[in-house]
């Protein structure tokens, strides 16, 4: 829920982006709920280029 | 020579070698085949003291280890095994004096974020109620099958890691997923177990009951729940809306046009629907246009009322075929985006979780399927309420020539829109009906024959038990258990023959245990699953009373053998995996190709579907490797790493084109029946790219893969609702992440971009 603070007229403090990543097939809301191991596999993953070899 | 030891709850007492013999004489005597004399027990206990030189001091687990190892080193393989099993026996035992304690305490008082145990699974909210509720409920149950229900040598081995049994916490209750046919299913209507629907007559309630089927069936099994034929399913709900929607407005037209009052429009409306022997449909409504330009001038005239002319007729046909369609694509539209936001926030599970549910489609070509297939990719690709990106159904669009592939196929179109749609969402993913070993099922025209994938990777097609019913609908997976390929790997030593010695004793294990398993399942009746049995969703459970036994109809189903970490076991046998070296590829695919070979022989001997499975590991990647770097030590390339690098893939981390990754990991599909999956990763610019998009797909099909995607990253900011790559800083609104926004910046982005979500007013003051 994004909450605007009335003391001081701002909206969204401590609220985190969401980064959604598929793990075995499926997706996951945000990547804070990954156990250790898949956050880790996805802290290592290099992106794939487009060259022939 | 050891001097001290580390007792398990962290106490360092002196060593005490005198008990590592009585251990290992006591192991010895469990055996008839093997006699160790008292100067083998003083040899090897010798060895084993000597392992740990002064001033080590080695834990208890370390010292087990140890003595497992020398006597497998001293011939004494059979000793070794009852000594394992010992182990195994006094872990129960500890366990039983509070290790299920300390879980509930860890899941009852920690926060998910800092308690591994409770992310295990990413789609379990266990910070919940209902998640902690149904963490307790697993983990108790997982207690109770290792300590009281599993023969000794499969326990052991599920808790020392060399093998791993999925959803063991259920092993006592269900079967794990199944492919469920909407159109049997809403034929004359169906029965969830609180209340009977009648067959749905709109695309709307179509949609709904399609969610309630897969929630319903969700509560029943363990896995995913899967619709193998989402297009042709709701195709005739399309065809049901467009119908009424047509009389609707042929009367309407006829009411205005005609100064003809309501009643008697929609009289003469249903005239027609009854004088007109066939029914109209979105493909035939020229045809039946003809039909009613001769049948309404001709109806007026015998019954002597107001005279309609032909190009009357004509017109009214028309704007109802025009307004019929557009409302129809309306609430087709609105139905897809009810079901996704159905499926993300439906309970199952004691509430803890949404259904497991996965769609495929991309067949269907009638204009009703398209309609479908259309609006449902628009509803994913607009997004959830505030343009999130919906986390369920998993979408794959099967792919085929002739039908979808290619510029002047039928669905081309929608195979693009899928592109599109996949590159901004993630999903669908995409299966290939073309590649060998899923066309030989396949029969034009015939669903039941075109394969289809369940959420992670699952497949079920082949089936020894009945050849006549190699098809997809109403089976499923019944279990499986995934095998430590790379602690093999190790244990080999660089000795090939010794690898398949290895891998052969664990196939057996694995199957004994499956059919263990098996055999409790068989032990269940009709009654015990209402919906998946009881409503004839299961393949030929519609023949059986509800004191029936399940056994027989079960045997359609699939055992599935399981592994991971095929690149870890390479760099352990051979120093480099698959991806580094073709020789490594060559020896891959061998061993792969040889552990299939078990199953295809396992069947035949059998009558029962033994299959293949690149165990979509989620728990187990962290699992096996944390317990085989305690056993193992930290070794390059196998175990220094915090995860077992999934299925046959080509390790993550390991730098390679999307082209050579694909044609690497193609021909394992082929020997995976029981499921597979390929990711590519693309950056973000790349996957906005259509063409070279569209380019990953098409080489993923020349290449003979089964079923593929592309991993792209997708973030949002939700204070703005931006959606694409944020690096540190949101593109849209300029904050990092937890900074907050003022008030004004925020309702000027909104008068900029569509979908900035409303923030709630308020705190402080």
């Amino acid at each position: 829920m994004i909450t605007l603070n009335q003391n001081n007229g701002m909206v969204g403090e401590g609220v985190d982006f969401e980064r959604i990543r598929r793990i075995t097939g499926y997706l996951v809301g945000t990547i804070d709920r990954f156990n250790d191991a898949k956050r880790a596999e996805e802290g290592d993953r290099v992106k794939h280029g487009l060259s022939q070899n | 020579m050891a001097t001290q030891i580390k007792k398990r709850n962290g106490v360092v007492v002196p060593f005490d070698a005198q008990k590592i013999r009585n251990a290992v004489f006591k192991a010895n005597t469990a055996v008839t085949e093997e006699k160790m004399t008292g100067a083998a027990l003083d040899r090897l206990t010798d060895k084993v003291s000597r392992a740990f030189p002064d001033p080590v001091v080695p834990t208890v687990e370390e010292v087990q280890d140890k003595v497992e190892e020398k006597l497998i080193e001293a011939g004494f393989a059979k000793t070794a095994k009852a000594y394992i099993l010992y182990r195994a026996e006094h872990a129960k035992i500890r366990q039983a004096e509070g290790d299920l304690m300390d879980i509930y305490k860890e899941l009852t008082f920690e926060d998910a974020r800092d308690a591994d145990i409770k992310r295990e699974n990413a789609n379990i909210d266990t910070d919940t109620a209902m998640g902690t509720m149904l963490k307790y409920g697993s983990e108790g149950s997982k207690y109770f099958i290792n300590n009281y229900v599993l023969p000794k040598d499969y326990a052991a081995a599920h808790i020392h890691g060399d093998i791993h049994i999925h959803d063991e916490d259920f092993y006592m209750l269900t079967e794990t997923c199944c492919q469920i046919d909407l159109i049997k299913l809403f034929h004359n209507g169906f029965c969830t177990g609180h209340g009977f629907l009648r067959e749905p007559n709109d695309i709307r309630s179509y949609a709904a009951l399609a969610c309630i089927a897969i929630q319903a069936n969700q509560n029943e099994m363990h896995g995913g729940q899967s619709i193998p034929n989402f297009d042709y399913s709701l195709a005739p709900g399309v065809a049901k809306t467009f119908r009424k929607a047509y009389f609707r407005e042929l009367a309407k037209y006829l009411h205005i046009t005609k100064a003809m009052n309501m009643d008697d429009a929609k009289a003469l409306a249903a005239a027609v629907k009854a004088g007109i022997e066939w029914d109209i449909t979105l493909g035939n409504a020229p045809e039946y246009g003809e039909a009613l330009a001769a049948f309404l001038p001709e109806h007026q005239r015998v019954n002597g009322y107001e005279e309609i002319t032909e190009p009357e007729a004509r017109r009214a046909h028309e704007y109802a075929v025009e307004a019929a369609t557009n409302s129809t694509n309306d609430a087709t539209y609105q139905a897809m985006e009810a079901l996704i936001h159905n499926l993300n926030t439906m309970h199952s599970r004691a509430g803890a979780q949404v259904p497991f549910s996965s769609l495929n489609y991309g067949t269907d070509t009638s204009p009703e399927a398209r309609m479908v297939m259309k609006n449902l990719l628009l509803a994913t690709e607009r997004g959830l309420g505030d343009g999130e990106t919906p986390i369920f159904p998993v979408q794959i669009f099967k792919v085929k020539e002739g039908v979808n592939y290619n510029e002047g196929d039928p669905n081309y179109d929608l195979f693009k829109l899928s592109c599109r749609v996949s590159a901004k969402r993630l999903f669908p993913n995409f299966s290939f009906i073309d590649a060998p070993f899923n066309l030989q099922y396949y029969k034009e025209g015939d669903y039941d024959t075109e394969v289809s994938y369940m959420g992670c990777r699952t497949r079920v097609m082949g089936n020894v038990h009945d050849r006549s019913r190699e098809t997809t609908c109403g089976r499923g997976n019944l279990s499986f258990t995934s095998i430590n390929l790379p602690r093999i790997g190790i244990e080999a030593k660089g000795d090939i023959k010794r690898f398949y010695e290895l891998l052969d004793k664990r196939i057996d294990l694995v199957i004994g245990q499956l059919l263990h398993r098996f055999q409790i399942q068989c032990g269940k009746k009709v009654r015990n699953y209402p919906f998946l049995m009881g409503q004839g969703v299961w393949i030929d459970s519609d023949n059986l009373g509800p004191d029936d036994s399940i056994a027989e109809v079960l045997k359609h189903g699939t055992l599935s053998i399981g592994f991971i970490g095929l690149a870890e076991t390479l760099k352990a046998l051979v120093g480099k995996h698959h991806g580094e070296s073709e020789e490594s590829q060559k020896l891959g695919l061998e061993i792969i190709t040889y552990m299939r070979k078990r199953m295809d022989d396992e069947s035949q001997k059998r009558g029962l579907n033994f299959t293949l499975l690149a165990t979509p590991a989620e728990g187990l990647s962290g699992r096996f490797v944390r317990i085989d770097q305690k056993k193992y030590g930290k070794i390059p390339g196998v175990t220094d790493r915090e995860y077992y690098t999934n299925s046959f893939h080509v390790p993550v981390y390991y730098p390679i084109s999307a082209y050579k990754k694909i044609q690497l990991e193609a021909p394992y599909h082929a020997m995976t029946n029981a499921g597979h999956i390929s990711y590519v990763e693309l950056d973000g610019d790349t996957a906005k790219n259509l063409e070279a998009f569209e380019s990953i797909v098409r080489c993923m099909k020349e290449a003979g893969i089964g079923y593929g995607s592309v991993n792209h990253p997708v973030d949002r900011d939700p204070v703005c609702g931006y959606t694409g790559v944020i690096d540190e800083v949101c593109p849209r609104c300029g904050r990092h992440a937890g900074e907050p926004v003022s008030k004004e910046r925020l309702d000027e982005l909104r008068k900029k971009y569509p979908g900035v979500p409303h923030y709630e007013c308020c705190y402080g003051k």
